[in-house]
């Protein structure tokens, strides 16, 4: 049942311009509710697309919690399961709606040894048709493989 | 986006600065592999450190932590779910003095959040039962935006443990607005 990449990176040969593997969310009405729900936010604007629409949306919409889920999901399915996430910075703009797939794009952007951890920040764009829904950078650190 | 120079309703919102946004918030239950488990299936993220489900947790971690992204999850405030639309989403009735009240009340009802930033001190395992401060650090002088005129005000929380170490905090901004401004040649679509 496991979709996570085996795919571990090697903190050592991470270098900035690095790209992630591109990741489209095919966004529907069950995922943003999904989302919505697991991060217990009851907005009515994340389940009900009349509600959503009479406060000038287009449609439901994805609530934050989610989609700083997704962002996280994103680097660490590049980064692997060591990676620890440090930070997710973004700004938010056009809203994540159904039946627009979400297409997230992100590479390195820096990175430094900090003691025994790698730490990469990777700058992420996650749009539809509507525009950018989120842009940023994520930070995170992984542990530097013993040497010899 | 133009800047107005500061006025008189921006020198009222300037008070609230460094006040609480909100009352502090104590999680209702702790970390629990549960709600991890609705997460991770939610959002189909399969990251291995999350659920120890073949029962190699081999990660650095030693064992099971929570998906950095549910931090504001574990504090979210029960919901009563009957009147929620027509509390705009509130969870509950909360009176609490602080710039949204003023901001409405002076026209500019309408809300965009515009930027989120999180920063994670460490992860948090099972059992983690946190608590939160939320404090007001910014509000701009009025600015004119594709969205219309408005305000943008920023708090950050504080999320902390059982023994009031700080385990992460949120940054958040949101634009307060005024819809009768609002130029719809430039609007695009988007809310």
């Amino acid at each position: 049942m496991t979709t996570a990449r085996s795919d571990v990176q090697r903190p050592s040969t991470i270098a900035e311009g690095d790209e992630l593997p591109p990741f489209a969310l095919a966004v529907t009405s069950t995922v943003i509710v999904a989302g919505a729900i697991a991060s217990r936010d009851f907005m009515p604007a994340h389940h009900d697309r009349q509600f959503a629409m009479g406060q000038g949306a287009p449609d439901m919409f994805m609530n934050i919690m989610a989609t700083n889920g997704y962002v996280s999901r994103f680097v660490t399915d590049w980064a692997g399961p060591e990676a620890m996430v440090r930070s997710i910075k973004i700004r938010l703009g056009a809203p994540a709606v159904p039946d627009q797939p979400l297409r997230f794009t992100g590479h390195v952007t820096q990175t430094h040894r900090e003691g025994n951890e790698q730490v990469v920040e990777i700058t992420i764009r996650a749009a539809n048709e509507i525009g950018d829904h989120a842009t940023g950078t994520v930070v995170v650190a992984l542990p530097v493989e013993p040497s010899g | 986006m133009t800047d107005a120079p500061p006025d008189e309703l921006h020198a009222r919102l300037a008070t609230y600065i460094g006040k609480p946004m909100g009352p502090p918030a104590v999680a209702p239950d702790p970390v629990n592999v549960p709600m991890i488990r609705h997460w991770v299936d939610a959002l189909d993220d399969r990251n291995p450190a999350y659920l120890d489900e073949d029962g190699t947790a081999t990660t650095r971690f030693g064992g099971i932590v929570a998906p950095p992204a549910m931090l504001q999850t574990w504090t979210m405030g029960r919901p009563r779910i009957e009147g929620i639309a027509e509390r705009g989403g509130a969870p509950d009735t909360i009176t609490v003095d602080n710039p949204i009240p003023v901001l409405d009340a002076a026209g500019y009802v309408g809300t965009l959040a515009t930027n989120s930033e999180l920063e994670f001190v460490r992860y948090l395992r099972p059992g983690d039962r946190l608590h939160l401060t939320m404090e007001i650090d910014a509000i701009s002088t009025r600015k004119t935006t594709s969205l219309g005129q408005g305000y943008f005000l920023t708090w950050v929380t504080t999320y902390l443990d059982a023994n009031d170490e700080v385990v992460g905090r949120q940054l958040f901004r949101i634009f307060k607005f005024d819809p009768s401004t609002i130029d719809p040649a430039k609007l695009g679509g988007a809310s």
